[in-house]
């Protein structure tokens, strides 16, 4: 049986180093750049024809679109309307990450710490951008709430940051760990296909069932990656 | 764990940043503008819809106001001339009463004169009748001491 673990190796498809910083276009790498090949020509192709009365593909990228759009009204307001590109690409970028993985052979790069971590990081560079703009020197008052007594300080001001640092952790180990469980139980199950023979039929209706469930926990992880964006964007725009 | 191996960090952090501001740009330049775009004119249509929807709405009500005026005027109209027919209805059956009343009136005066008259010259026959009669029954009796101007005071005294 072959390791489960063997899937979410790295491997270099063109090696690239600038200085000593390691660069290579990897098979995560290619995975990103398909999510977003084929994310742009599923959506362009659906709004190609732009009706009055959408068929049945212009209606997946509007419900995206209206899905996301209700997402930040609801969780950030309507000044986070603004933010709306970024947002959409967030869920997008993970959607297709996670779906794309589900393909055989594909590879997940939603199932690495590095890269959501990396996309976690963004959207929390993300938000402190628009906080410092929005509120200035005031943004700083995210670590010491209004209303708690200076003698608190010492101590609230680390737990607040701590709490502020681990959104990023938690948003990222959320889905690395969905994913990389999906995933090696997927591998563990065709593993004891070749083993039982006929009776392999099993392990195959199983795992039929399991990438049904995992393409839902591929939407439901993005959705919520995205919502949980969402919120901290709101904590970021709105006062405490 | 593959997770785990740092080496490929730098590529991955690479790359996503690639991947993910590319993607960012063609969604906020192209396909977010075009789902918007779609969405913002079937907006339009639709409150263009509502609007039109609502005008003619309010033309309805307006005409149905106008016929409701128009049917209450009528009313009214029919009401004041048959009114004014009925009065005159009425005026012209008093009248034509009256009249009627009034030539009856007329006529039995005329006849009720027209008795007295006969009546006066019946009383007048009877007088000069019975005078006559109670003349030739004196003459008849012989009884010559009473004569014709006796008899007419006897009648007279006897009408008292």
């Amino acid at each position: 049986m072959s390791n489960p673990m063997e899937q979410f190796v790295i491997k270099p498809i063109i090696p690239i180093k600038v200085g000593d910083i390691d660069i290579s276009f990897t098979n995560s790498a290619l995975f990103m750049v398909l999510a977003v090949v084929v994310s742009t020509l599923l959506l362009g192709f659906c709004i190609r024809k732009r009706t009055i009365v959408p068929s049945v593909a212009q209606s997946i990228p509007e419900t995206i679109y209206e899905f996301i759009s209700s997402l930040i009204k609801e969780n950030v307001g309507p000044e986070g309307l603004k933010y709306f590109p970024f947002i959409f690409t967030v869920f997008l970028f993970v959607a297709f990450g996670n779906l794309l993985g589900l393909l055989p052979y594909a590879f997940t790069f939603t199932s690495h710490l590095a890269a959501v971590g990396g996309l976690s990081v963004i959207a929390l560079l993300f938000n402190i951008i628009i906080g410092i703009k929005k509120k200035k020197l005031g943004y700083l008052r995210t670590f010491m709430p209004r209303g708690i007594p200076a003698a608190l300080a010492p101590l609230i001001i680390p737990i607040e940051m701590i709490s502020f640092l681990s959104k990023p952790f938690s948003l990222t180990v959320r889905l690395v760990a969905n994913m990389t469980v999906g995933h090696i139980m997927l591998k563990i199950i065709a593993g004891f296909v070749l083993a039982l023979g006929i009776g392999g039929i099993i392990p195959i209706a199983f795992n039929g069932c399991i990438v049904v469930f995992e393409m839902f926990i591929a939407l439901l992880q993005a959705f919520i990656y995205t919502v949980l964006s969402c919120i901290y964007l709101g904590d970021a725009i709105h006062s405490h | 764990m593959p997770q785990l191996d740092i080496s490929t960090y730098t590529s991955q952090l690479f790359w996503l940043c690639v991947s993910f501001f590319t993607m960012l740009f063609i969604m906020s330049k192209f396909i977010i503008p075009k789902i918007g775009d779609i969405l913002a004119q079937r907006q339009r249509k639709i409150d263009s819809y509502l609007n039109k929807a609502h005008t003619t709405k309010q033309q309805a009500e307006a005409a149905l106001e106008k016929y409701h005026q128009a049917l209450a005027d009528a009313t009214q109209k029919a009401e004041k001339t048959l009114q004014k027919t009925q009065a005159e209805l009425d005026r012209l059956v008093t009248d034509k009463q009256n009249e009627l009343r009034e030539e009856l009136h007329r006529q039995i005066s005329k006849q009720e004169a027209e008795i007295a008259i006969g009546k006066a010259e019946a009383l007048v026959k009877i007088r000069e009748m019975s005078a006559e009669l109670a003349a030739d029954i004196v003459k008849k009796l012989a009884l010559t001491n009473i004569n014709a101007a006796d008899i007419k005071n006897a009648i007279k005294k006897n009408e008292q």
